[in-house]
């Protein structure tokens, strides 16, 4: 009986390492709380409260949105395509 | 009177997934009945996620199936849509959007695999090294997310969105291809993409932080669910990004 030879490109090899180690890394590193300078600090986002009313996060969506429209056009207009 | 100054001046946060859960006020029976949140439960319940996930995609991808692809696109669509307004249920919904959303990744990948091979494995480890990554900057303290940031990377991910809903309606009743940057494979398509994908990954900062503060403060266990769906959405888009990127640079 012959085994078939298995065969991994770089590719398959570089980044499926990347994949792997990175998992490694969320799991163990996740389950640690972030450092004091994460956690001991006075502007930290408050989950229970909405600081900003929902028609502030409404323009920030128009402006955002018409932000990269505006830009990414004028570029392609200016010719970088 | 609260313990949060601005919770008195700006009122309860608008968003029913966080309201009632962080105070503690409204959660005190829930915490008493199963427990509170914990940084490892949120974690092992990601890797729950994700491996269902995978399990689901590898259905379509070595049996390709138009329907159920689409059909897991639109029943993760649901389910993601039902769980992001009732959290309590995320135990039962996250998996099933798990399961759903991979039907729909494992089809939409061999698409593009077959068209650019390798590009499935660069894709997926690109995706778990921008996780592995933001998580190192989040948890020394590299990257601190603030009110402001949180405001900026709403907007911008909604502005994008906003984008894809103007291009889907120009692309069904104006006959054309749509908002030209978005699908080109030049130096804006690329440009946009980097935008694009560079938000995602801010995304996940916003998501640790979450499920960081959901921890200290012990919030209810079932938000451990909530917690990992968010970082299950937040990767998923990520993941469809860096294809979508990763194609357009190698179509050149």
């Amino acid at each position: 009986m012959t085994i078939p030879a298995i065969t991994v490109d770089a590719n398959t090899l570089i980044f499926g390492l990347l994949a792997v180690v990175s998992l490694g890394i969320f799991f163990n590193l996740g389950k640690f709380k972030a450092s004091k300078s994460q956690t001991e600090r006075e502007d930290r986002i408050d989950w229970s409260v909405r600081k900003y009313s929902f028609s502030t996060y409404f323009r920030g969506c128009l402006i955002s949105g018409l932000g990269i429209f505006l830009i990414f056009s004028l570029l392609g207009y200016l010719g970088f395509n | 009177m609260s313990k949060h100054s601005a919770l008195d001046t700006f009122g309860r946060s608008g968003n029913p997934a966080f309201r009632d859960h962080f105070e503690g006020t409204a959660s005190n029976e829930d915490t008493r009945l199963s427990g509170v949140m914990t940084l490892e439960g949120a974690v092992n319940k990601t890797g729950i996620l994700l491996a269902l996930c995978f399990s689901s995609a590898a259905v379509t991808w070595n049996i390709p199936n138009t329907g159920l692809m689409i059909g897991g696109a639109i029943v993760g669509l649901i389910l993601g849509l039902v769980t992001i307004f009732n959290p309590r249920q995320a135990a039962k919904l996250a998996p099933l959007y798990a399961l759903a959303q991979g039907l729909f990744l494992g089809g939409i990948t061999v698409i593009f695999e077959s068209q650019y091979p390798g590009i499935a494995v660069q894709a997926i480890g690109l995706t778990f090294g921008t996780l592995a990554s933001l998580l190192i900057c989040y948890k020394t303290g590299l990257i601190k997310p603030t009110e402001n940031f949180k405001l900026m990377l709403v907007s911008a991910t909604s502005g994008i969105f906003l984008l894809y809903m103007v291009n889907i309606v120009m692309m069904a009743f104006g006959g054309g291809e749509g908002i030209g940057f978005i699908h080109s494979n030049g130096i804006m398509g690329i440009g946009f993409s980097l935008v694009v994908v560079a938000i995602a990954a801010l995304n996940l900062v916003l998501d640790f932080d979450f499920i960081e503060q959901g921890a200290e403060q012990g919030i209810p266990k079932y938000m451990e669910w909530y917690g990992a769906f968010s970082l299950m959405v937040t990767l998923i888009w990520l993941y469809l990004e860096i294809l979508r990127l990763l194609a357009k640079i190698r179509s050149n």
